[in-house]
């Protein structure tokens, strides 16, 4: 089997229905991705099968034949998620976080309040954190929405826009 | 009285809100939980377990298992003939080189079972006719607690309120299932185990491997939850160091969800039938109150009840009963939530009996106060704060489906903790290294441990090395009972402030004075007054020379105090056509000592709100009242909240650094279930009474309540 892990192309000789949670755990070594509940439930081996969050326990290795996997290692500690729930305390006894913070990147950089609850609802915390969990996307979505705001009014205020400004209208819905 | 330990008047750090030290591990991926803990030449463990609620052992073969390929060690757990009392009762244990080898060896081992009748609910082992399934009887009858004269206390009540009220059976979920790797070296073990207790672990595997505890070395660095479900090494952990033992390889066995919820502690239920009474100006008068509850096979189902509130005569009752599910263990604030509902449901029935506010009622009624008893204040905070007065009586006029309502209830809880030690030293490159066996169960003990020292020395958290979760460390107690705090940072405090100490009594010739002069301050330790005569904190640790200061403390009375008071408001809407009830706003009042960590403390407030908040709306252990099965083992339909699921939450800590420090991992959970369902009798006018409110029992309460009221 091959695939992207990470960023590094993988060859893999495993068995085509291991589960993508064990090779990742097992033959590479990458223990980031953790086991709750093992049939799709709860979210906590969450991982980004090209750019999409998918639950590792449900899905055979003869399905990434080709595709990019992303792991928790593979944000390298560098995902302005991660510092959040450093800094909000979105991590209590951490075991779901790996899972939360990959399903959090795939909502993308300025999710509605409504994207963030669909999207973290296959995501369970069992230390009930998700006032804190909320807190800590919220802060890198809305940083990124102000950042945004900020240089739309820089542009404004400049007269140096050049892009067609982009409308609500069509984008959703 | 203050002396040198006293938790310092103004504080650096204390009482700020601090990210967690191990919050870099967590995000990464990097921190190895037990289940991450991967040995050379590992094996996986499986265990068998009873498919039957009740049976006898008739035959174990365990012959095609030890036939099986890649199988190393097969064992039988029970001895042919004796009983299984639940569904999930371990019987035998298989590990082979991989876990699905394991798995399939496990279901290949044979056991006969000879099916005994069963429980699968109370109303079965209470029935007049139920055959004798435990030994020494279905149920136990408690002793009876009576206070005053019931009769005339009675005789004074304008009105009686009379009902049943209960609670439901629900089980830990730890994300992290039960379990750990076990290796031996020769008759020494090494056990990675997800514990509350790391060192009462290893006392728990001596004793039942009957090997000296100084042969066992326990270690947890990181844990997915316990809840109070994990404090040891439990059947799955004897078994896993005897297949060690017999494979002569290190073993992995960690428990599937659906053994996690079947063998390893659940909530028991509560029920009780209840007769109170109230005078015409809303003094309670008189309780009368007969209970019972599960705690599964064989265990007990305690709780306090009446709860808080002044009943001047009392009566109580309560009584055991015993039914084929795995045993009950303690899960965050044993027995509180249970009462609390019983209790606090009644309080508001009282209260409507003579249309009197239940905030105003229940201030009526409450035990004088004191530090830890602040219910008066908080019910008058907090019904400001949350808006109370606007509040309707009992059944929202609003026109239309969605109905909203107000609820309130109280707790109280513990919080003491004491027997902790420590050792501190410090290096003379000016490092610091603090060790104590105490754990960090999730809540932030590692982070607190080293915020202790790094106010004491003066210097920022960063430059404190945080040792603990092994069992080598010097002892300390079980996180539970939330006494993790109150036992640990006294210990730090005052092994820190002795370490700091010996390092004065170093510095102070060089500095041309005595040691109780110095201080140690803002990275810096100087003379008291004049901060221009000191040295750095590594200057100074240089005159420390080639033996590092190394400290030896323990915990001291003085730094930490017990008992704790909170008030939760709720606010819920109900659609009375579907029966969902939704929680749009809670506010929790919290007292708590002196808060050590605001960050950490806060979570553990929120966490606990939202856990009762599963508690009353969703999570339920079904048993299939025929073949005794849990129907739900599992996460899909044993449901739990999610994000979205999550109101609307306020906290109010009230720090109280004068009475030291006091636990409140559990509290916040206790009261926010019974304020919930007051706030759906507020909003539909029907009584629910009895816990989780799915929507078919709001819907049947809506329906009696049509019917001639629920009274």
């Amino acid at each position: 089997m091959r695939f992207t892990l990470n960023g590094t192309f993988r060859r893999i000789d495993a068995h085509p229905l291991k589960r993508l949670l064990d090779v990742l755990r097992e033959d590479c070594a990458l223990t980031g991705t953790k086991e709750g509940c093992g049939e799709g439930e709860c979210g906590a081996c969450t991982v980004l099968v090209d750019g999409a969050p998918v639950n590792s326990c449900l899905v055979p290795i003869a399905q990434i034949n080709g595709a990019r996997v992303t792991t928790i290692e593979g944000l390298r500690g560098r995902h302005p998620l991660q510092h959040a729930f450093v800094e909000h305390g979105g991590a209590q006894c951490g075991i779901c976080t790996p899972g939360m913070i990959l399903a959090a990147v795939a909502l993308g950089k300025k999710p509605t309040l409504d994207q963030m609850k669909v999207g973290l609802a296959g995501n369970l915390c069992r230390c009930t954190g998700y006032s804190a969990i909320y807190r800590s996307i919220d802060a890198v979505t809305s940083t990124a929405r102000r950042n945004r705001g900020d240089r739309k009014d820089r542009e404004a205020r400049s007269g140096s826009r050049t892009k067609k400004p982009r409308t609500r209208a069509g984008v959703t819905r | 009285m203050a002396n040198k330990y006293s938790w310092p008047e103004k504080p650096a750090l204390l009482g700020t809100s601090v990210k967690r030290l191990d919050g870099p591990d967590k995000v990464t991926g990097r921190a190895k939980y037990t289940y991450d803990i991967n040995r050379p030449g590992m094996l996986y463990g499986k265990m068998v377990r009873s498919p039957l609620p009740h049976a006898r052992v008739v035959s174990i073969d365990l012959s095609a298992a030890e036939k099986a390929p890649g199988v190393k060690a097969v064992l039988a757990h029970v001895a042919v003939g004796a009983q299984v009392m639940y569904q999930g009762d371990p019987v035998a244990a298989v590990a082979a080189d991989t876990e699905e080898r394991a798995l399939d060896a496990a279901r290949m081992i044979r056991v006969r079972y000879e099916a005994l009748p069963h429980f699968a609910n109370v109303e079965q082992a209470m029935a007049t006719d139920a055959p004798a399934v435990f030994p020494g009887g279905n149920t136990r009858q408690g002793a009876t607690e009576e206070t005053g004269d019931l009769v005339a206390g009675f005789a004074k009540a304008a009105h009686i309120v009379e009902a049943t009220y209960a609670t439901h059976v629900i089980t830990h979920v730890c994300l992290e299932t039960h379990g750990c790797v076990c290796e031996w070296d020769g008759d020494k073990l090494t056990a990675w185990i997800s514990t509350q207790a790391v060192i009462q672990s290893a006392q728990q595997f001596a004793q039942a491997l009957g090997i000296p505890q100084a042969n066992v070395h326990t270690i947890m660095q990181y844990m997915g939850g316990g809840f109070g479900s994990k404090f040891g090494p439990d059947s799955q952990g004897i078994i896993c160091a005897k297949l060690a033992k017999l494979a002569k390889a290190p073993v992995k066995l960690m428990l599937d969800r659906k053994e996690e919820h079947l063998d390893t502690g659940n909530r028991p239920s509560a029920t009780a039938h209840i007769r109170a009474g109230i005078t015409a100006d809303g003094m309670l008068t008189a309780f009368d109150g007969q209970s019972w509850g599960t705690g599964g096979a064989g265990a007990t189902s305690g709780f306090p009840l009446p709860y808080i509130y002044n009943f001047p005569t009392r009566k109580r009752t309560h009584k055991d009963v015993y039914i084929n599910a795995g045993q009950q263990r303690a899960m965050r604030a044993p027995g509180h939530p249970q009462g609390c509902f019983l209790t606090e449901i009644l309080m508001d029935e009282l209260a409507d009996t003579i249309k009197m506010d239940p905030v105003a009622f229940r201030v009526k009624n409450l035990p004088p106060a004191a530090p830890n008893a602040m219910w008066a204040e908080y019910f008058a905070r907090g019904a400001k704060a949350f808006g109370w007065d606007k509040r309707h009586a009992t059944g929202d006029p609003t026109p239309g489906p969605i109905k909203t309502g107000m609820g309130v209830s109280a707790h109280r809880w513990g919080g003491a903790g004491q027997g902790s030690q420590a050792h501190v030293d410090i290096m003379s490159d000016g490092g610091i290294v603090v060790k104590c066996g105490t754990q960090d169960i999730g809540t932030g003990t590692r982070t607190i441990v080293g915020m202790v020292a790094a106010e004491t020395f003066g210097l920022p958290l960063s430059a404190i090395k945080v040792e603990i979760g092994d069992s080598l460390l010097p002892f300390s107690g079980g996180s539970g009972g939330s006494t993790t705090a109150a036992s640990a940072m006294p210990a730090i405090r005052v092994t820190s402030v002795d370490a700091l100490e010996a390092l004065f009594a170093k510095v102070a010739p060089a500095l041309g004075t005595a040691p109780e002069n110095l201080v140690a301050e803002g990275g810096r330790i100087f003379i008291k007054g004049t901060p221009a005569k000191g040295l750095s904190w590594k200057d100074a640790c240089k005159l420390i020379g080639t033996e590092p200061i190394s400290v030896n403390g323990k915990w001291a009375q003085g730094l930490s105090g017990s008992g704790t008071s909170g008030v939760q408001f709720a606010e819920a809407s109900v659609d009375i056509e579907t029966g969902i009830v939704r929680v749009t706003r809670i506010l929790a009042i919290q007292d708590c000592g002196l808060i050590v960590d605001k960050l950490t403390a806060e979570s553990q407030a929120y966490g606990g709100v939202i856990a009762a908040i599963n508690f009353a709306l969703f999570e339920d252990r079904i048993l299939d009242r025929v073949t005794g099965q849990m129907v739900n083992p599992n996460m899909e339909m044993y449901l739990l909240a999610g994000m979205s699921d999550v109101p609307k939450i306020d906290i109010m800590l009230n720090n109280m650094p004068e009475r030291g420090v006091i636990g409140i991992g559990e509290p916040p959970t206790v009261s926010t279930a019974s304020a919930i369902a007051n706030a759906v009798r507020n909003a539909t006018g029907a009584t629910i009474r009895s816990l989780p409110l799915h929507p078919h029992k709001v819907l049947a309460a809506l329906e009696q309540e049509k019917a001639g009221g629920t009274n």
